[in-house]
């Protein structure tokens, strides 16, 4: 029997939620959740925890050095370095459109990585008035 | 002879953006947002992280994101900018003094006028800590821009200083790009950041969050080596012989925001001690007539969200003072925070139609009780400085409330958190 501590992150509450695994890791037990929508997060957090990532990566116009990009879904949080390594020398030349994928299922995650931003030939997302 | 508007919005960020989309529906001719960048969007494009949205849009976007959204409201809504413009006065009458590179000096008239300013960080200077005067001293959000937009990352390890958002961004965003991140100190003995930010910016990396801790020196002559931290008493006084040495070669400052209301000031506008920002009543009028404010000129919000919402509603009632000429002040009844309440916006109210309150608790606590005029009004299980409080008050429990004149607001806490 192990135990382990999740904080649920569901509302200002942030229960400090106990849950006691056997020995096959399955879960036996839970203790600290207010509400069952807590308890459903806790699950879902010891079984598979997920974040989206929000990185910059660079581009060949130095006024715009760099543009922000997303995961298109949220990725296992153990990937995160990995894809922060595979895309450290990745160069982007514009035009890139907001949404448009920029690295295709980026290390191996099954998610993309997504411009958040308009990177024009005349600047980012801009135009002058 | 000075130009003419209905309504001119200071600040182009996601208040003024939405101030002037509201002020252009709500039916004003003419709508200008006066922006001392060189672009729209305020802050938006520095925080690339995602959480925004989720309340306007029920979507999770990031800040790009959404100030895209907004300013191509903007432009499908006929406002007008004038960009490189640094808003150097505002008069009682509405006139606003302005002086660009690129446009000159120039006078505008205004029907009405939006303060939306935002925020800016509090820096060292205001922390008075002892020590060197050495570089690696930035705020938070200075770093945001450096990482996020200009391309370079100011050190390689960091310690921060107050547990406030941005700091909690900044320390993901800095350990995925190769930093290390030796510690958040916070002098309170609970975090200022929200609780997903606690959760999945340091817990994530294992970035330890020192509770009651504050720097009490800082080391080194031309480049700063390193912090002296020390546990704080109840009192926040430094307690002697905690003393450890932290090394670094950067420190973020993340102790908390101030609204920016030097020009608010000039235009004759009372603030709020306990905000930092404009008393205003439920129109998002100020004590100036025909000058509003929304978004963190205001108040310092938690999400953008409420900053859209606030200071939509301060652009729709610009627009019909424009229209009309005037917009009676609504100060029938007084707001007062009582009883472990910081604050409440509006400050003013008329008593006489729904409300949505604003307000921060002092301290943190369990199972608290709102209360209205000395009624339960609402129950928590918890409430935290960091987590804003927003509720609708219909007019029937208003109308109870509301005791000669004032609204007294409380929240009565069951436990200590």
């Amino acid at each position: 029997m192990a135990e382990e501590t999740v904080i649920c992150i569901g509302c200002p509450l942030g229960c400090r939620v106990r849950v006691v695994l056997d020995r096959r890791g399955r879960v036996a037990g839970m203790r600290g959740a207010q509400c069952r929508q807590g308890e459903k997060y806790v699950l879902k957090e010891l079984k598979e925890p997920v974040r989206t990532l929000t990185t910059t990566l660079r581009t060949t116009d130095p006024e715009f050095p760099l543009l922000p990009v997303r995961t298109s879904r949220p990725v296992l949080k153990t990937l995160l370095l990995d894809i922060m390594k595979e895309t450290a020398g990745v160069v982007l030349k514009p035009p890139v459109r907001c949404g448009q994928v920029v690295v295709p299922d980026v290390a191996g995650s099954g998610a993309d990585l997504v411009a958040t931003a308009d990177w024009g030939r005349r600047g980012r997302g801009q135009t002058r008035e | 002879m000075p130009e003419r508007v209905d309504v001119a919005v200071i600040g182009a960020g996601p208040a003024g953006l939405a101030a002037a989309v509201a002020a252009r529906e709500q039916g004003a001719e003419r709508v200008v947002i006066v922006e001392r960048a060189e672009r729209l969007g305020g802050l938006l494009p520095q925080c690339i992280h995602n959480g925004f949205g989720l309340l306007y849009f029920g979507e999770d976007l990031t800040g790009p994101e959404y100030e895209r959204i907004f300013i191509q409201r903007a432009r499908k809504a006929g406002v007008e900018s004038r960009l490189e413009s640094m808003v150097l006065d505002i008069s009682p009458d509405l006139e606003i003094t302005a002086a660009s590179s690129r446009h000159g000096y120039a006078k505008i008239k205004a029907g009405a006028v939006v303060l939306a300013m935002g925020c800016r960080e509090k820096a060292r200077g205001a922390l008075g800590i002892p020590g060197g005067r050495p570089a690696g001293i930035l705020t938070a959000g200075t770093c945001q821009r450096y990482v996020n937009m200009e391309g370079f990352i100011p050190g390689r390890r960091f310690v921060i200083l107050g547990s406030g958002d941005i700091g909690m961004i900044m320390a993901r965003r800095l350990t995925l790009e190769g930093a290390r991140v030796e510690a958040v100190v916070e002098i309170m003995p609970w975090p200022g950041c929200l609780v997903r930010n606690e959760v999945q910016c340091l817990h994530d990396f294992g970035i330890p969050l020192l509770l009651e801790h504050t720097v009490t020196f800082i080391h080194g002559e031309t480049r700063i080596q390193g912090v002296t931290v020390s546990r704080v008493d109840g009192e926040r006084r430094p307690v002697p012989g905690t003393e450890r040495f932290i090394p670094c070669d950067c420190l973020l400052i993340s102790a908390g925001l101030i609204p920016e209301n030097e020009l608010s000031v000039r235009a004759g506008v009372k603030l709020d001690p306990a905000t930092g920002g404009p008393l205003v009543d439920e129109n998002r009028q100020t004590v100036v007539p025909g000058v509003f404010a929304g978004g963190n000129v205001v108040q310092v919000h938690d999400l953008v969200d409420w900053v859209s919402w606030e200071a939509e509603a301060a652009g729709r009632n610009a627009a019909r003072f424009a229209d009309r000429g005037s917009m009676s002040f609504r100060d029938q009844v007084r707001v007062r925070a009582g009883e472990n309440v910081k604050y409440v916006v509006p400050q003013f109210i008329s008593g006489k139609e729904e409300v949505t309150l604003h307000l921060r608790v002092t301290r943190p606590g369990l199972k608290a009780a709102l209360l209205l005029g000395g009624k339960a009004f609402k129950r928590f299980r918890s409430v935290r400085p960091s987590e804003m409080i927003i509720e609708k008050v219909d007019i029937g429990r208003l109308s109870q409330a509301v005791r000669e004149g004032e609204l007294r607001v409380d929240c009565r806490i069951g436990e200590e958190a």
